[in-house]
């Protein structure tokens, strides 16, 4: 399977679900772990792992070895999602019978590792990896190993033996969440440094204590150390892995354990423990409930483009967005596929070209080849048929796929087709043309039209709130349906890029945390409420939410 | 008895790998820091491509053995008894025997180890493995063998190149007598009748074969007919030469350089005690650890826990009169 960034995104979403499912169903399992290695196991299964599901035990397979293996759930569920057994049978997770074993077992087709004792996977894929040489078999093995794990010796056996014999066929991660079964892994036994004091952040803030790299490094390996949940950065780790010979690769991936879900993330807690059933709607409304901030760089200064994406990758903006003016469809002219394909070596963030062109079907190759990574087009200036050669093409090329529309435009009806396979739905709350307008409050009346629409014709993408998007407004937009934040002036036009993102983050999660306090008052009033809560118990969380509950007169 | 010919269990085993090397591309053999001791890096000058030495690591070892089998080659691992089962039990559990690919049971891993029991010698209680049996008969997919002489090695070793799954094989470190004929046939769960006899059944393994062959001479001396089976193959054991052994002599004497508990004897015990129940005592190390000794001195350890044909003479005299 090759897909692109949003499908692959749309995938491990699913497959977080399931491994709420299947462990809530379980009643015991390891959601915290499945969690926080699910970025990694998206890029594998929908990019890169050659594989049939029809015939699991096809020799030149790649091999994928889960050595942490208590994260099971996580496997088990994209090996579903990618089609190796109905998604229901999730449902038989850890029970009698099953060949959803609590940990990875070959009586699960496709399975390459019993997993699970912990330390063992990296020998075995070293193992695998030489008679993959031996054979002059040209098969790829990846293994995933926990940080906890390395505290077992034989892990560092297996980095020497793959130095040894040049093992470039096996590319392993290292599943940093900082967290193992007791406490933090800084506490237990430190990869870094010790940590003193419960406060998880302040390791992780300060990258020169991280000593895993150098650890791995003097191991004779090659080292890539990445956000682990970021997908451009996990791809690009994967690709550089590929090409690097003679010399094995380690991915050091900094994750949250429980990613995605609040009061999961750097919680020991859910290291091992099932969510209990009341609470998995909330949790699941959560997960649909992720959020990306996309800053727009013609808020800034256009002579110095370059720069304005330095500061957007140094604010750690979730994507790029690109604001194509002809001068013809809007007024304004910007830049065109000639300035993308220059500005995209400067970052891996994906690049979300949103085109006010007229005649897009005759550009969007251009679109392409400058190395956009989504393509929106506007709903004025195609039809089924010049949008359907544009969906066409795109999808060919893996690029998303985005549609337009201006906010005195309704949706086409003739687009409802392509609703299914849209990546993204720009709905425009200013009218195109420059940056700096007003938000039209109109808009919010038109999400929640529009939201009825495209659930009837199973829109799975993210809707993008585009123009005037700020403080005030970000909260409603998002309780709207918006997921992506195209922020201009409001981000980009500020000093400080980064906490104006950071600040943008933090009124969505408010908004977030107010919608989920609402969902939980429906479902089970004050008690679930005071449940759901309760669950919180990292960092200042708690007292936040609380807050919100009795400004909301739900406690 | 004629005078004993010694050979080379270790050297056997390695001449035995490269034959079978030849004959199938995807025999691999491993070792972690003992190949010289083995023998076994002489395969690897033959098939440098196909042998590995991963280092003084054997937890690695069994777990690199079992990713090569996975992936379709029949892996040999090689090292001393000692830091096998006893080193490294959950990466022979969790990585050989317990993954089960469809349609078979474990992975195809030979566990070929020397220098078990007392015969170790001067390397000390520390390095003498009388534990090695009891740890892998109660592993499931696991066969268990102790060859008796180098015709056995070879014949064992090109039978577990041929037959898939995981098996334990327990060398000595000491040069040991021919026992077996060229033309004796080796069958997995099959024991082998070396001697007749009707008044007693000795059933030994390894090294006491020799032993209770020379003890059954000396009976038949005092007119005592005594039957000599070599249990070899522990597990699968042989139930049914086992049964008839009973019926016929009416009591059993089990020798082992291994401890009483959960050694070959249990095996012989479980089984008879469930076919045709008959006295059984079992000589072997009793529950301790061993010591060292000087080569010329392992006799006098050998004696210190019994493990003589002379104290075989004696146990089979005493248990003739418990017969039921």
């Amino acid at each position: 399977m090759r897909l692109n960034y949003y499908q692959i995104k749309k995938n491990i979403l699913r497959a977080r679900k399931l491994v709420i499912k299947a462990t809530s169903i379980a009643g015991s399992g390891h959601p915290g772990g499945s969690f926080s290695m699910a970025e990694i196991l998206g890029c594998l299964f929908y990019k890169y792992l050659k594989f049939d599901p029809n015939n699991p035990q096809w020799e030149d397979r790649d091999r994928l070895v889960l050595s942490k293996g208590h994260a099971a759930p996580g496997l088990f569920s994209n090996m579903a999602v990618a089609g190796y057994f109905p998604e229901s049978e999730l449902e038989t997770l850890r029970k009698f019978g099953s060949r959803l074993q609590g940990h990875p077992d070959l009586k699960c087709p496709g399975v390459e590792f019993c997993g699970g004792s912990l330390g063992t996977g990296l020998s075995y894929s070293v193992g695998v990896a030489l008679a993959a040489k031996i054979d002059s078999k040209d098969y790829h093995i990846y293994t995933i190993i926990g940080d906890g794990e390395s505290n077992e010796g034989q892990i560092w056996e297996a980095a020497m033996t793959a130095a040894k014999y040049k093992i470039d066929n096996l590319t392993a991660f290292l599943d940093r969440n900082f967290i193992q079964q007791d406490s933090y892994t800084e506490k237990i036994m430190p990869l870094d440094e010790k940590l003193e004091g419960d406060d998880l952040s302040e390791m992780w803030k300060d990258a020169s204590r991280w000593k895993t790299g150098d650890k791995w490094r003097s191991f004779g390996w090659n080292v890539i150390e990445i956000d682990g949940h970021r997908i451009e950065q996990i791809d690009a780790a994967i690709a550089k892995a590929n090409a690097t010979k003679g010399i094995p690769t380690m991915i050091i991936s900094r994750t949250i354990k429980g990613k995605s879900v609040e009061h999961m993330e750097d919680n020991p807690q859910w290291h091992g423990k099932a969510p209990d059933s009341d609470v998995v709607p909330i949790i699941n409304h959560e997960l649909d409930s992720q959020f990306m901030i996309a800053p727009s760089i013609i808020a800034g200064d256009m002579t110095n483009l370059a720069n304005e994406i330095k500061r957007c990758v140094s604010g750690r903006a979730d994507y790029i967005h690109l604001d194509v003016m002809d001068g013809q469809f809007v007024p304004n002219k910007t830049f065109d596929h000639t300035k993308i394909k220059e500005l995209r070596h400067l970052t891996i963030i994906p690049f979300d070209s949103h085109l006010m062109i007229n005649d897009p079907v005759k550009h969007v190759r251009d679109y392409i080849d400058a190395g956009s990574d989504i393509i929106t087009v506007h709903a004025e200036v195609t039809d089924e048929f010049s949008f359907g050669e544009i969906h066409d093409l795109l999808k060919q090329n893996q690029v998303g796929i985005g549609f337009a529309i201006n906010p005195n435009t309704e949706l086409p009806e003739w687009s409802y087709k392509f609703l299914p396979s849209l990546d993204q739905l720009i709905v425009m709350s200013v009218v195109p043309g420059k940056s700096g307008q007003k938000f039209i409050e109109e808009t919010h009346a038109k999400i929640t039209r529009l939201n009825s629409i495209l659930k009837e014709h199973n829109f799975s993408g993210y809707i993008e709130a585009d123009g005037g998007i700020n403080l005030e407004n970000i909260g409603s937009v998002f309780a709207d349906g918006a997921r992506v934040f195209v922020g201009g002036n409001a981000i980009v036009g500020q000093q400080n890029v980064r906490t104006a993102i950071r600040d943008f983050r933090n009124e969505i999660l408010k908004s977030r945390r107010s919608i989920l306090l609402d969902k939980a008052y429906e479902l089970g009033r004050t008690d679930l409420v005071n449940k759901w809560i309760g669950l919180h118990i990292v960092g200042e969380k708690q007292e936040q939410i609380k807050k919100i509950a009795q400004e909301s007169g739900y406690i | 008895m004629n005078e004993p010919i010694m050979t080379d269990m270790r050297s056997e085993y390695s001449k035995t790998l490269i034959q079978v090397g030849k004959e199938n591309p995807n025999v691999v053999v491993l070792g972690a820091d003992t190949t010289d001791s083995l023998k076994t890096s002489s395969f690897g000058k033959e098939f440098p491509d196909r042998f590995f030495n991963v280092g003084i690591a054997e937890a690695n070892l069994v777990t690199v053995s079992a990713g090569l089998a996975a992936s379709g080659k029949i892996s040999f691992a090689s090292t001393y008894a000692i830091f096998l089962p006893g080193r490294a039990v959950d990466q022979i559990r969790n990585n050989i025997a317990y993954p089960s690919p469809q349609g078979k049971q474990g992975l195809n891993v030979k566990l070929v180890v020397s220098h078990g029991g007392l015969s170790v010698g001067p390397d000390g209680g520390s390095h003498q493995q009388l534990e090695d049996i009891a740890i892998m008969r109660v592993i499931p997919n696991f066969r268990v063998f102790i060859p008796a002489d180098t015709i056995s090695v070879s014949k064992l070793t090109h039978l577990m190149a041929n037959e898939y799954g995981p098996f334990y094989m327990r060398m000595a470190r000491s040069k040991t007598s021919i026992v077996h004929s060229e033309s004796q046939d080796f069958q997995i769960g099959k024991g082998i009748i070396l001697r007749d006899g009707s008044d007693c059944t000795i059933t030994a393994c390894g090294i006491t074969v020799r032993m209770a062959l020379e003890a059954a001479e000396s009976l038949q001396q005092e007119g005592i007919s005594c039957r000599v089976l070599d249990m070899f193959s522990i597990k699968p054991i042989d139930n049914e030469i086992l049964e008839k052994a009973a019926r016929d002599t009416g009591c059993i004497v089990t020798t082992e350089e291994h401890n009483i508990f959960g050694g070959m004897g249990s095996a012989v015990a479980e089984s008879v005690s469930e076919s045709y129940p008959v006295p059984i005592k079992r000589i072997g190390v009793q529950d301790m650890f061993g010591e060292s000794a000087r080569d010329e001195e392992v006799p006098l350890l050998f004696e210190k826990h019994g493990i003589t044909s002379f104290n075989m003479v004696k146990q089979v005299k005493e248990i003739r009169n418990k017969k039921l």
